[in-house]
């Protein structure tokens, strides 16, 4: 078991846990070493947590849970690049940025998922061509406005 | 910078493995080909920049903020 301190706090993890995004994620090329952990049980969010870095870890969730037909084509050079046949298991993350202090601003990154070969844990993040997928994806809809009452 | 001129159906070599070809030159639109190798990442930049913002801000999220 190798330990971290990371900035949620000690953390352990097993070298087999490790996955290694080739070439890093997108503007952070030297970081490609990362655990997925959870910092509650039962919460949709991960934090895709550096090994290398202690203080980086980026915030991501399975986009399923809140984009359910989300079913992206991937690029045939990144299924190439990761080994994936069609019958290999795979994970699918992508990126959640929230504003400070802003939640329900949350957006996800559609266009840009973190692709897992869960078997060989290399992974890559990939820009899709697919135009129907946003790079800022609002999750939460504005409430629509109270209906008004007749006086 | 360096600067060439090319024609359509010309190419320029980066280095011994990536070639970029002009393929069609259509008004103000310019179609490239871009052969690389496989673990050569290729992206239209303003694409490439928002993803890194968005990279950035996914690294940014406090805890707190994190809905259950």
């Amino acid at each position: 078991m190798n330990t971290i301190q990371t900035r949620f706090g000690l953390l352990e993890f097993a070298p087999e846990d490790v996955i290694h995004f080739q070439g890093g994620l997108i503007g952070f090329p030297n970081h490609s070493q990362f655990v997925v952990i959870s910092l509650k049980e039962q919460s949709r969010f991960r934090w895709l947590q550096s090994v290398e870095e202690p203080s980086l870890a980026f915030l991501v969730a399975e986009p399923q849970h809140f984009v359910p037909d989300y079913a992206p084509t991937m690029p045939e050079k990144v299924a190439r690049l990761l080994g994936l046949a069609e019958d290999t298991p795979r994970l699918v993350f992508t990126t959640a940025n929230i504003p400070h202090g802003k939640p329900s601003e949350m957006t996800l990154n559609l266009a840009g998922p973190l692709l897992i070969n869960a078997e060989t844990r290399m992974a890559v993040q990939v820009v899709l061509e697919d135009e129907a997928y946003t790079i800022k994806h609002k999750v939460f809809h504005q409430a629509p406005e109270p209906a008004k009452v007749a006086a | 910078m360096l600067v060439l001129t090319r024609k359509v159906h010309q190419s320029i070599v980066i280095g011994d493995e990536i070639e970029v070809v002009v393929l069609e030159v259509r008004g103000e639109q310019v179609r490239l080909g871009i052969k690389a190798p496989k673990n050569v990442t290729v992206h239209r930049k303003e694409i490439y920049e928002q993803i890194v913002d968005e990279n950035k801000g996914a690294a940014d999220v406090r805890p707190e903020d994190v809905p259950e």
